[in-house]
């Protein structure tokens, strides 16, 4: 206890004093190195980071992934995609908080001048290679794709009625593919929350952009 | 986390019997608010220009009632065998990881910058709403800094045994105190402050065994984000309220809180036997029961504040309780059947006989005939929380660890 005081009283003796911003009671720790790495280099690379001195074991556990799936060889070609994954219905319009923190993820890699490595794409191709996971899926399904496999992982861990996995593509578009289809929700019967409900079409923003060839 | 427990964070005091909760919630009364002002005038040498009439009042002005935000202490030594990762082979190492490279990632690193903007609308801000908008500030302040403190001595104390979940809970520290700081530069507009070292060394600890200080910060930081976004999006909508810009910050903050409670949720996943036995489904519909009746209470004591942000209180604490405890079904083995309208009938119920305890509190009686009158209505609370309590509960639980329908379809 008197650890906890001493702690605390040293702590916020700069709260009242704070004159530009409350930054200062911030201690220190703004690394976020993982995320000022090109997002194009494989998964290997972006958790493999500066400041990163607790990390080893899963360092490790994720090398020894890429290295079974053949990073080594064909790092040009392809690459990881990691996904969660589950109806439309829970994705899109039930669990707004995703909305949030999608366009939370956005603005930050906005701010950093980041490339996007996450999307929604809805009724994924890629689901074919995956039978045990559409048995178990209401369709429309909606997933979550990014580069960043310890990012989903976190996505699995917010969502929990998410499944998760992973799979190789050569190309984005190939891992990106989706089955046109129109997602419609109707509206809640007692929508009892003192604010309107988010727009639905929200996601539109974060769907794979178009390729060429479909375009044409 | 702990942090949650103010106004704005209402938990608090959980964990204790229904009639503590009683006979402390009179204290809350706008009396005690200039109370705890004058109190924190009188520590700082702040100017306290609002307050002309702080003469009698000293440090030990400090009330510490049941529904006030909390401050919390735990076993360190049980904590350090908890996630000790020789010890304990549930961690899940890439979980963590996980959390941990979403908290470096920090996406709140410049969000807290304040404008001019804040002194102008807070001048605007006169009458009585002007004591409740600093009682507002100093309970969420107060609830972000009691956060702080439990989350920067954990991750003092488990860098040893487990260096990422210390550097977690480092982490959260920074968010809440970037909180706390944010808030206390807000009680600045208002000319006054919080004496946060002073607080820190005067203000009582409540101690929880770690199980407890997990569904306990778990709630309070899940009730946080949905109190921060549900005012945040109502001030949206109708901007006529949006009186003060502090709300405006609320979108982005309050992502922190969901953030934190994530990751209390990996903290009991690690330690399946919180969540996977009857005890555990008992202490879990304790904790939500707690929560949400000391949210109640308080906000129904409170309802000047939310009408004068152009809120309906009860129907905003239930829209937060419904949804809280829609999120808190995701890990708890056990949830209330809080949707079922019997359950709102009987926080009805409870802050009316709140009301009149509060109201014989402030009658002219000796204190023993006060007590004497208040005995009935006590035992009508127990006996309503007890129900409450014994509703039906919902099964629940994270489909990583709960034996749901292994046929439950996503």
């Amino acid at each position: 206890m008197s650890l906890m005081k001493s702690l605390g009283a040293s702590a916020v003796v700069n709260v009242p004093a704070a004159a530009v911003t409350t930054t200062q009671l911030h201690h220190g720790t703004h690394s976020f190195p993982f995320l000022s790495l090109p997002q194009h280099l494989p998964k290997l690379n972006t958790t493999t980071s500066i400041s990163w001195k607790t990390t080893t074991p899963v360092r490790t556990a994720v090398a020894a992934i890429n290295s079974s799936d053949t990073v080594e060889k064909e790092t040009e070609s392809k690459k990881e995609y990691h996904f969660v994954v589950a109806n439309a219905k829970f994705m899109l319009d039930e669990e707004e908080h995703f909305q949030e923190q999608l366009f939370e993820r956005v603005r930050l890699f906005k701010e950093r001048n980041m490339e996007q490595d996450f999307w929604l794409v809805i009724e994924p191709k890629f689901l074919d290679k995956f039978p045990n996971i559409t048995k178990r899926l209401k369709r429309p399904a909606v997933a979550l794709v990014s580069t960043n496999g310890t990012w989903i992982k976190f996505m699995k861990l917010r969502l929990d009625r998410v499944l998760l996995d992973s799979f190789e593509a050569e190309s984005m578009e190939e891992a990106l593919a989706s089955n046109p289809c129109n997602i419609e929700f109707e509206k809640p019967s007692n929508w009892v929350a003192p604010y309107p409900k988010y727009e639905s079409g929200w996601w539109e923003s974060l769907l794979p952009p178009i390729p060429q060839t479909q375009q044409a | 986390m702990a942090a949650e427990m103010a106004l704005l964070k209402p938990i608090s005091k959980i964990g204790y019997c229904g009639s503590t909760t009683i006979t402390s919630a009179r204290t809350i009364l706008p009396q005690r608010i200039s109370t705890i002002v004058r109190m924190s005038a009188a520590t700082t040498t702040t100017p306290t220009t609002t307050k002309g009439t702080g003469g009698g009042k000293n440090k030990k002005g400090i009330k510490e009632t049941l529904l006030a935000p909390r401050f919390y202490t735990t076993d360190f030594d049980e904590m350090e065998q908890l996630f000790n990762t020789e010890m304990n082979k549930n961690l899940n190492e890439a979980e963590f990881e996980a959390l941990l490279q979403e908290f470096k990632t920090d996406y709140n690193q410049t969000h807290f910058v304040r404008n001019k903007e804040f002194k102008e609308a807070a001048d605007e801000i006169q009458g009585p709403m002007r004591q409740i908008f600093v009682e507002f500030l100093e309970r969420s302040c107060t609830a972000e800094f009691s956060g702080f403190l439990l989350y920067k001595e954990l991750g003092r104390r488990l860098k040893k045994t487990n260096p990422v979940v210390a550097e977690i809970f480092s982490l959260m520290s920074r968010d809440e105190a970037r909180h706390a700081g944010f808030l206390n530069k807000g009680l600045s507009d208002f000319n006054l402050a919080l004496d946060l070292g002073f607080l820190t060394k005067a203000r009582k600890y409540t101690f929880f065994k770690p199980k407890f200080i997990f569904y306990a910060t778990y709630l309070s930081e899940k009730i946080g984000y949905w109190r921060y976004i549900t005012i945040y999006r109502h001030l949206k909508t109708n901007p006529e309220y949006q009186v003060y810009p502090i709300f405006k910050y609320f979108e982005n903050w309050c992502q922190d809180e969901n953030r934190h409670g994530d990751f209390f949720s990996a903290l009991m996943k690690a330690q399946p036997q919180f969540l996977n036995d009857w005890k555990a489904k008992l202490w879990s519909r304790f904790f939500c029961l707690s929560v949400y009746v000391t949210m109640y209470l308080n906000d129904t004591q409170r309802t000047s504040f939310y009408e004068g942000i152009g809120l309906n209180t009860k129907e905003f604490d239930m829209h937060v309780i419904i949804e809280t405890n829609r999120t808190t079904a995701r890990i708890f083995p056990a949830v209330l059947d809080v949707e079922n309208p019997e359950f709102k009938r009987k926080l009805d119920r409870m802050a009316d006989i709140n009301s009149k305890i509060i109201a014989i509190g402030e009658t002219d009686d000796i204190p023993l005939v006060k007590n004497l009158k208040r005995i009935p209505h006590i035992a009508a609370l127990v006996s309503e929380l007890l129900a409450a309590y014994l509703m039906k509960p919902i099964d629940s639980g994270s489909v990583d660890i709960a034996d749901l329908d292994p046929q439950l379809v996503y």
